[in-house]
């Protein structure tokens, strides 16, 4: 089947009223669910798989994407009117974002970033439409050898691109990998630490660990805020945006929708890294560089168009290989898997309606946000509003039902706490979880791979490197684990000096 | 060797480390498995406790600007809520889903300082049934419903 017909097919499940009406509640929830602090595209996907048990895959999707570019977009609107980004990809915008909103231009701003996300969103569509097939045919040809050097590299790249200290990042991913052998091994049916006790036999689900680590770990910081004044808020402005401004704001949404995309394609980089880069590319570039930070349009365009795009970016990997790039996709990959789809090269050929219903979910996501989210603007910034002890209360109840709704057992209520605080507890000593969760993610199939590698080549690791492709990835990982220490290196020489 | 927030985590995990390679060279071995379950357990042990060992000799990170430390005053608050969070999942199975999250949601609420109890028992009866009636009529998924009847 070639690209159109998919696509059409894609759109036919998209366009029926079902569809429609669950993007459009998709939607709305992520907004409501990314304008909180601390809960952001990770979260509010986690939230909703419980809701998608039992529905329709095709639809589950569309609602999938809604939540996952709403939830996006209302980080966004969370850094420009609280300057409180709800998670890091939105950081970027904070900095001409609330400037602009101090100034009473809150509705200019919010729109600029609903345009922006736009624009980002469909044009990494257009290319993601255009590569993802490629990638997947050459997706095929991979065998046990080739797909672990992959996940390694994707593994390291996280490690090596996180923000902090290289060396937390690895042992945050090391014992992500360990609490992957917990449970029965799927080759020889051994339990493994599951010390005896019949809940463990499973392994944990990652909804736990996504849950804690991130949502309830932040519940944390929102209880020590709880009594936080929001002010600033009262005057919105107009959302208008003159003739002169799009002009003004055409080229810079255009670069940075390749470039995010680009970005996004990399494993490990993804929304964070993409927003940062194309908020210093464009002051760079700049003829006025000092706009930038006072409330600069650009300044909000440039960080929201390139998060976006990078986030279709990250699809790549993820449709075409089954690997996800970043946290946000890692958590994808586990709300599809829920729903029994296991996204790789073989999605195309055997789910075709399911693969290219997820790009014209995408489609029909962006456009549904900002149909949807610019006359909101007025309205979606009173959510804000919500008492913090009511908001603290509501987030706790809905991870808890997260989890039960998965395992039905109160056992893995306490590990999902135990993770809340293990969660907090590295925010304190600043280990970073993404590497934690992703490598958790990861870490059965890494296993697998690696051993039915070592069973092909009957114990022999050379089978890593006689195969060409499994060679360079590996070769890859490793420079990328090379990049920081030479980093560190240089930065300590340049201080002693 | 205490001395900094390295060592002191890196000591940590070196422990767990040595607990996760003695349960994993506890595994059970089979006679004709070429690659047998313990052998990646044992590589992530030994890697563990390199990183760990890496770790320990490396220099604290300066401190971030928003630190998230709990002062001691809000202490009593934050262990309330855990324990709050430990009732309403010891009870969820006894008492049932509704009940327990009305109670769970009002006096979380409450003890975090939400003064304005209508609104409070509102959002508090509301959510839980209308979660609870969405999972069991339109999901098919059974949530316990405890000592209610239906």
């Amino acid at each position: 089947m070639d690209v159109f017909q998919g696509l059409v097919q894609g759109f036919e499940v998209a366009f029926s009223m079902q569809g429609l009406l669950f993007v459009f509640i998709g939607v709305s929830t992520g907004t409501i669910i990314g304008m909180i602090p601390g809960l952001g595209p990770i979260t509010a996907i986690a939230v909703m798989i419980p809701i998608t048990y039992g529905m329709n895959p095709a639809i589950a999707l569309l609602l999938m994407a809604g939540v996952y570019y709403g939830a996006a977009y209302g980080g966004a609107a969370a850094s420009i009117l609280l300057n409180a980004p709800g998670t890091s990809e939105a950081t970027a915008t904070t900095f001409d974002g609330y400037p602009l909103a101090k100034q009473g231009k809150a509705g200019k701003a919010l729109a600029i970033a609903a345009i922006g996300s736009f624009v980002g969103g469909t044009i990494s569509v257009i290319f993601l439409t255009l590569f993802a097939p490629l990638l997947a045919n050459v997706a095929v040809s991979f065998g046990p050898p080739e797909y672990f050097a992959l996940m390694l590299m994707g593994l390291m790249a996280i490690a090596s691109l996180s923000e902090g200290s290289t060396i937390k990042a690895l042992l945050s991913g090391v014992i992500g990998l360990m609490i992957a052998t917990i449970g029965i091994d799927d080759q020889t049916g051994t339990p493994r630490f599951t010390f005896g006790t019949p809940h463990l036999m499973e392994g944990i689900d990652f909804i736990v660990i996504a849950l804690g680590l991130f949502a309830l770990a932040e519940v944390t910081s929102l209880i020590l805020n709880r009594s936080a004044k929001l002010k600033d808020m009262k005057k919105i402005g107009s959302l208008k945006i003159t003739k002169k401004e799009y002009k003004e704001l055409a080229p810079t949404m255009g670069r940075q929708s390749v470039l995010g995309f680009l970005v996004g394609v990399l494993p490990g980089a993804g929304g964070t890294i993409s927003s940062f880069l194309a908020y210093i590319f464009e002051k760079k570039i700049s003829k006025n560089p000092e706009e930038f930070g006072k409330g600069s349009i650009k300044g909000v365009a440039a960080p929201e168009t390139a998060n976006n795009a990078a986030n279709n970016g990250a699809f790549v990997p993820l449709l075409s290989l089954g690997i996800p790039g970043s946290g946000t996709t890692a958590v994808m990959l586990g709300a599809l898997i829920v729903l029994g789809i296991q996204p790789g090269p073989l999605l195309m050929t055997d789910h075709t309606d399911v693969f290219w219903g997820v790009i014209a979910s995408m489609y029909i996501g962006n456009v549904i946000l900002l149909i949807l989210n610019l006359p909101l603007i007025p309205y979606i910034s009173r959510i804000l509003l919500v008492p913090r002890p009511l908001l603290i209360s509501l987030v706790i109840f809905f991870c808890i039902i997260g989890v039960y709704a998965v395992n039905f057992s109160t056992f893995h209520l306490y590990i999902l706490l135990a993770f809340g605080i293990i969660g907090y507890v590295m925010r304190l000593i600043q280990f970073p979880a993404a590497p934690l969760l992703l490598a958790f993610i990861l870490g059965s199939m890494m296993e697998q791979a690696f051993r039915q590698s070592l069973t092909i080549s009957n114990g022999s690791l050379s089978i890593f490197v006689t195969s060409p492709v499994a060679a360079v990835l590996l070769f890859i990982a490793f420079l990328s684990l090379l990049v920081p220490i030479v980093k560190d290196f240089r930065e300590k020489r340049k201080s002693t000096k | 060797m205490f001395n900094t927030t390295n060592k002191k985590v890196s000591i940590f995990l070196i422990l767990l480390g040595i607990i996760y390679l003695i349960l994993s060279f506890r595994l059970p071995k089979y006679a004709y498995v070429p690659v047998d379950s313990d052998l990646v357990p044992i590589c992530l042990g030994v890697l563990l406790l390199i990183l760990a060992g890496i770790l320990y000799f490396t220099k604290d990170q300066e401190k971030k600007e928003d630190d998230e430390r709990i002062p001691k005053k809000e202490l009593p608050i934050v262990l309330g809520v855990i324990g709050l969070i430990v009732i309403y999942i010891s009870l969820l199975e006894i008492i049932g889903f509704v009940l327990v999250s009305v109670l769970f949601l009002f006096f979380c609420s409450m003890f975090l300082g939400y003064k304005k109890y209508v609104i409070n028992g509102i959002v508090s009866l509301v959510i839980p049934t209308f979660v609870y009636l969405l999972f069991d009529s339109f999901l098919q998924i059974q949530l316990p419903s405890g000592i209610l009847p239906f």
